[in-house]
């Protein structure tokens, strides 16, 4: 008995030996065809075009209404009037995955012909890895040029090259604050960041949270601190840090995290804030039950009040984050999003005019006019006009009054320096971190990308 | 055929080398190529300074290792894993084996206990993580609401990172304590009931016979359950992910989710896939050390 199974297990051993061997060379093939994609990938981004396909892939996360819409009606608009010859093929992902399938494609050389993101560091690393091309010619001779907000097209640019065209919307960090409770406690939009403390102190002393919050998502935090960094510091030494030349340890940094701290120890956040979940909509469950004054977030917050009550959004209103006073920083500056999604392109050729068609028609008037139906604001000039909803034309009005307008820190920094600036921030909001902690480490997730990139 | 005349016996030796190859070879090959070729894969990976997308990959050496080495956020999460394995086979493996105790001695008329209590491992561990997070909520949660009944304020403990790891590991007990329960009774129905009735004949209470009959003939089955625990706590990912993805901070970062973080979030397959290797050595050490110390006991 015991040597049967003594031989068994040697024949099996033998076997799998035997296998692993036969799948050696299998793998061996499997890792050169991938090289040969990588190279087909590259020689594509090089300039060669062998490319004979007449369909267009294009990846974007428009799985659902409005997004959906919009696309769509661009997608279609192109399949019917392209003189091209060309087709283009929608392939729309869920957002939370996307990002993953992104890499992933690219890594094994199937990257789509045009595909859109969120800009910022991850489009910055498809750009350097070769899997975007500059569009500054075509973009150049197109009517989108003069259409186009400057801030907008400053958002998809990158090393003075256009990579990304804006499509979607024009969103800003703003404060949503309930009209009603306002009215109650005889409140007004405040102009300085004393105003707005008193308004918070107000409220507390109602036993109303100031701010709705929910930080389990981390990026939410992150507003509230590049609000107040940018009030104090102005654009200058996050654009410093960013290139190397400043430190993210920049005094208006520790203070928008000191005065944070402050917040969190007076009670202008709800209780346990980190882990609120933003996903779950627990911020503005707040707002609905009235159990929280202000909401400090992207003003796409709009179309979700909107969307889940008419009643509630009539209640609401919207103003710019405050100037703090002392501070030389320009108060008009805004951070946010012009754009919100930006379609990049990895094709060439005759292919690549094609897909910036597909890419103008997502501006056009036609498909300009759903996105602007669905409640977003196309990131170009003069969408005012064609606006109705006065929280959104407030919006545009601070959006076109900016000087400069700083896409969010976690979408603009690389990943790994703005991982290490949104688990930071989540400690110090849970006071478990001083800001002086959180930014050197931040600082320290910076250095270490720089220094390979220097490489 | 017939010049070398073979016996039956190794006529059926020969047959059954080739029933198992055939029988053996799928498996095999899938063990190769999703388990042995990425494993040999990552640790070339690791080599590599790489963002996971870029045709450039720049060989690194040992650097990602020695990063590796002086990575506080990587100790953090091992030590993470390390409490939750040892508060995983403290909490799972007694209630499991108390359960099944309870079961064994009851007979059928606790059919019903054993379906209730073997709910949880159906549910699927997302599904798990969306339902403790709402019941631990801050606010409304179950915690909180029950808190606020006896005139307790809210309590906060998934957002807190003093609690967090450890409300995360009585989620995960809850979840696979049903697990060792049911392996424990699969244990008892091994012991012969002759062995029970010999007992009861020679005079042992219910109590003497679990404790100097029932428990020990149970030790290797306990053994092998702890190991299983053990492994399963070292790679744990899923429910973690869901519940907090690591945060606060880094109170709940496991070595999985640092892993999965490093290689999709921040652009750093090559330090990713160190991370995959780091973990795997580890895990193996764990593993092997602890097999030896408990196979050295039963020498004893």
């Amino acid at each position: 008995m015991k040597k049967r199974m003594k031989k068994l297990a040697a024949l099996s051993m033998a076997v799998l030996m035997a296998a692993s061997l036969a799948a050696c060379g299998s793998s061996g093939g499997d890792s050169s065809t991938g090289e040969t994609a990588e190279g087909a990938a590259t020689e594509n981004a090089g300039g060669g075009s062998g490319d004979e396909s007449k369909e267009i892939v294009y990846w974007n996360i428009a799985t659902e209404s409005p997004d959906k819409d919009i696309v769509q009606a661009a997608v279609d608009k192109f399949n019917a009037e392209t003189e091209s010859g060309y087709t283009v093929t929608s392939i729309p992902t869920q957002n939370d995955t996307y990002k993953e399938k992104l890499v992933v494609a690219m890594s094994s050389g199937e990257c789509p012909d045009m595909y859109s993101s969120w800009s910022g560091g991850p489009m910055f690393e498809y750009i350097d890895s070769g899997f975007a091309q500059p569009v500054d010619d075509l973009f150049n001779a197109s009517e989108i040029k003069d259409k186009l907000m400057e801030a907008a097209i400053a958002q998809g640019t990158y090393n003075d090259h256009i990579y990304g065209i804006p499509y979607l919307n024009v969103s800003l960090a703003g404060i949503f604050y309930n009209k009603e409770m306002f009215d109650q406690y005889g409140l007004t939009e405040p102009e300085t960041l004393a105003d707005l403390e008193n308004i918070c102190a107000t409220l507390k002393e109602n036993g109303i949270t100031p701010f709705a919050l929910a930080n389990g998502s981390k990026w939410t935090g992150s507003m509230y601190f590049m609000s107040l960094a940018a009030r104090y510091g102005g654009l200058e030494p996050f654009q410093n840090a960013v290139a190397g030349e400043g430190k993210f340890t920049d005094e208006c940094f520790i203070q928008a995290g000191e005065k944070i701290q402050e917040w969190v120890n007076a009670g202008y956040f709800p209780e346990g804030v980190n882990s609120l979940s933003e996903d779950d909509g627990q911020a503005k469950q707040l707002m609905y039950q009235e159990t929280a004054g202000m909401l400090l977030c992207g003003s796409w917050y709009t179309g979700t009040f909107a969307s889940d009550s008419e009643e509630f959004y009539q209640k609401i209103g919207w103003f710019p984050f405050p100037a703090i006073e002392g501070s030389d920083a320009d108060p008009l500056i805004q951070i946010g999003t012009v754009g919100d999604q930006f379609i990049s392109f990895n094709c060439t050729g005759d292919k690549l005019a094609a897909a910036f068609e597909c890419a103008e028609d997502h501006l056009s008037d036609d498909v300009m006019k759903v996105t602007i139906e669905k409640g977003k604001i196309p990131p170009v000039n003069g969408v005012d006009a064609q606006l109705t909803d006065p929280i959104t034309k407030e919006i545009i009005e601070a959006a076109n009054n900016a000087p400069e307008i700083q896409l969010w820190y976690d979408q603009y920094l690389p990943p790994a320096v703005a991982t290490a600036h949104l688990d930071g921030l989540q400690e110090v909001f849970g006071l478990t971190k001083t800001p002086q902690e959180a930014q050197e480490s931040m600082q320290a997730a910076m250095d270490e990308y720089l220094s390979t990139k220097a490489e | 055929m017939k010049e070398k005349s073979i016996s039956l016996l190794e006529l059926r030796q020969r047959n059954t080398r080739k029933v198992a190859a055939l029988f053996l070879a799928p498996i095999t090959i899938l063990m190769v190529v999703y388990i042995f070729y990425p494993i040999v894969d990552t640790f070339i990976t690791s080599g590599y300074q790489w963002n996971g997308i870029s045709a450039a990959k720049k060989f690194i050496g040992l650097g990602n290792w020695t990063k590796l080495l002086k990575d506080m956020n990587f100790w953090i999460a091992f030590k993470n894993n390390v409490v939750i394995m040892i508060l995983s086979i403290c909490i799972q493996i007694p209630i499991g084996l108390a359960l099944a105790t309870f079961l064994d001695f009851g007979g059928k008329k606790l059919t019903i206990f054993k379906v209730i209590w073997f709910i949880p491992l159906l549910m699927s561990s997302v599904a798990i993580g969306f339902l403790f997070t709402y019941a631990l909520a801050t606010n409304g949660g179950l915690v909180s609401t029950i808190s606020g009944w006896f005139g307790g304020g809210n309590i906060d403990l998934l957002g807190n990172p003093k609690t967090a790891l450890l409300t995360v590991i009585l989620v995960i007990c809850w979840q696979f304590t049903p697990f060792y329960m049911v392996y424990f009774m699969a244990a008892f129905t091994n012991i012969p009931y002759d062995v029970f009735e010999a007992a009861r004949i020679d005079g042992a209470t219910r109590g003497q016979y679990f404790w100097k009959i029932a428990l020990p003939l149970l030790v290797p089955s306990m053994k092998s359950a702890a190991i299983l625990s053990m492994v399963g706590s070292l790679k744990y990912f899923d429910l973690i992910y869901v519940m907090t993805g690591g945060g606060p901070g880094t109170s709940t970062e496991l070595m999985a989710t640092y892993m999965y973080k490093q290689s999709f979030k921040t652009f750093n397959m090559g330090y990713g896939s160190t991370v995959a290797g780091g973990m795997f050595l580890l895990i193996s050490m764990v593993s092997l050390i602890t097999m030896k110390l408990l196979n050295g006991k039963k020498e004893d």
